[in-house]
């Protein structure tokens, strides 16, 4: 079996009282991406924070590349670029002197990288961290967590504030790091926004992973919404006996799960005026696991 | 990231600094007007007015006010203990803070730099700082009292360096309590409570022997500037004291930061 690079292991952090995360486990084999998927205070945050040592864990272990991670673990620090949800950097500083800071604390020379991603990105250099914009601000902290060439990427809520055109630049960035057997962890609580890069997706859910699958697996298990007009839309209701997602009128919306044959066996029989079959967006199938 | 600990906490320096030097050249320059043999009398008779106690509070019962040099080693010396005071105790409560307050820390933790560098670096950096600015007042101190005399050059440079004794434990103190804050805000206060605190607390103790007892509850009993004047020596005892306070408080915020939440 593949050697995960990050594994998490029943790990859980209380704050006193108020939960953080109950129980995260999870693995991730390298070259992976892996969608970290959640709502807004399900636990995403606190889970890559303690990854980062900024707080400590209540229980469980974070395993990277195998060995267990202990606080100030500086030599596997040295290979995690870290894009936090918020970045707040030192605002008296230039971006050209902040990347010259940030390349001081690696043993190596990361001026290549650096200039190809500035030129991606559209980085005006000169300007000062105080002046620049939030998407901006996240474009200084895409190169901040890339230019030192990790081999772990730990994204959190990685593309807000960026615009579409730069959300696509970053994820081709991503694809060709996993190309270089980079291993990623993305988290976001817009699912459609990481399912075209993803390999795994997990859900979390009041701290804890609720499912974890492959996203093909996570997208064939999807159903379909069967959108049909009818007059004798009654009669189709009890011969199709489908759950229904929204009614109107004449027209119903069902949530189907049958295979096409069977399906159109069925609604040979009835005067149809309208029929549309459409795939259910993952959005839908995302907040059905939250209900 | 020492490098920029030094150009970030400059600013505060030298306003720090520019503060004590132009109080004490205001007073420098307009001394000479003030001190004639008229009002040098006129005080005289006003300094029979207050009690004994209160004029040792500011040393006026060990020293004449009637050179600037002596107005140095009171009622200025008062100000320079106060003034050190307060800015080694913001330096203590703010420069490991502010990382969390600006929420740099997320950057900054991010970085392959051990939590006890990162203590390190700016702890070197403030106790420059505070060696810094009382070096560079002290010798803006020497050319100002050489200008017009009257200077006992031992006695001198052994109360020059008498704030450390405070400014050093201060630092050390505040920066502990940094530890348990998240924002800067409450530092602040802390750090300028303490220095009232600390200063009242010896004032007091001086004024009756009853409540004598009150100088081993403040940090400015280390710094006896009687002694100095009197017996030009600084007492090996406060010079441990201070020391052990420092390294203690120091300790402390090593093992306290390295548990501690940092966001």
């Amino acid at each position: 079996m593949e050697k995960a690079i990050i594994e998490l292991k029943h790990l859980k952090k209380y704050y006193g009282n108020t939960r953080g995360i109950e129980d995260v486990s999870l693995k991730i084999k390298k070259g992976e991406i892996y969608g970290f998927i959640g709502p807004n205070g399900a636990g995403k945050s606190t889970t890559i924070r303690t990854i980062m040592g900024l707080i400590n864990k209540s229980s469980g272990n974070i395993y990277i590349n195998g060995k267990e991670l202990e606080l100030d673990d500086i030599e596997t620090k040295r290979n995690i670029g870290y894009l936090p949800s918020e970045m707040n950097l030192y605002s008296d500083m230039k971006v050209k002197q902040l990347f010259d800071y940030h390349e001081s604390f690696y043993n190596k020379n990361c001026s290549k990288r650096k200039k190809q991603l500035v030129k991606l990105l559209k980085i005006d250099e000169e300007k000062k961290i105080e002046d620049l914009s939030l998407g901006n601000l996240k474009k200084v902290g895409i190169v901040l967590s890339l230019m030192h060439k990790p081999e772990i990427l730990i994204l959190d809520e990685a593309t807000s504030g960026l615009d579409p055109i730069m959300q696509n630049i970053f994820h081709d960035i991503l694809l060709e790091e996993k190309e270089k057997g980079t291993t990623i962890l993305y988290s976001s609580h817009i699912l459609s926004e990481v399912s075209s890069i993803c390999d795994k997706v997990g859900f979390i859910k009041d701290g804890k992973i609720i499912k974890e699958d492959l996203i093909e697996n996570i997208k064939k298990e999807s159903y379909t919404y069967l959108k049909i007009k009818s007059n004798e839309i009654e009669k189709i209701k009890k011969e199709l006996k489908l759950k229904i997602y929204k009614e109107l009128d004449n027209e119903v919306i069902f949530i189907n799960n049958l295979n096409p044959n069977e399906l159109v066996n069925k609604l040979s029989k009835y005067n149809i005026e309208y029929l549309l079959i459409e795939e259910v967006p993952l959005e839908d199938l995302f907040i059905n696991y939250y209900k | 990231m020492i490098k920029r600990e030094f150009k970030v906490n400059f600013k505060n320096f030298i306003i720090w600094l520019s503060i004590l030097l132009i109080m004490f050249l205001v007073v420098y320059l307009i001394y000479p007007y003030i001190i004639t043999d008229n009002t040098m009398e006129e005080m005289d008779e006003l300094m029979k007015v207050f009690p004994p106690e209160m004029l040792k509070t500011f040393n006026m019962d060990m020293t004449s006010i009637s050179t600037a040099y002596g107005w140095f080693k009171t009622e200025g010396f008062m100000f320079i203990l106060l003034i050190i005071g307060f800015y080694s105790s913001m330096l203590g409560g703010n420069i490991l803070l502010k990382e969390e307050n600006d929420k740099t820390i997320e950057y900054l933790s991010s970085l392959p730099i051990k939590r006890s560098k990162i203590i390190t670096n700016k702890v070197l950096v403030s106790i420059t700082y505070i060696i810094g600015i009382v070096l560079l007042f002290g010798i803006f101190n020497f050319i100002s009292l050489s200008i017009s005399g009257d200077l006992d050059q031992k006695q001198f440079i052994l109360l020059s360096v008498t704030p450390l004794l405070i400014g050093l434990p201060l630092f050390a103190i505040n920066l502990f309590i940094s530890t348990f804050m998240h924002k800067t805000k409450k530092t602040v206060g802390i750090g300028l409570g303490l220095v009232f605190i600390f200063y009242l607390l010896n004032v007091l103790s001086e004024l009756s022997t009853k409540v004598e007892f009150l100088k081993y509850f403040s940090i400015y009993t280390l710094a006896d500037v009687r002694n100095v004047i009197s017996k030009v020596e600084i007492n090996p005892i406060m010079i441990c004291i201070s020391i052990v306070l420092t390294v203690i408080f120091i300790i402390g915020t090593y093992i306290n930061y390295s548990k501690k939440e940092l966001i």
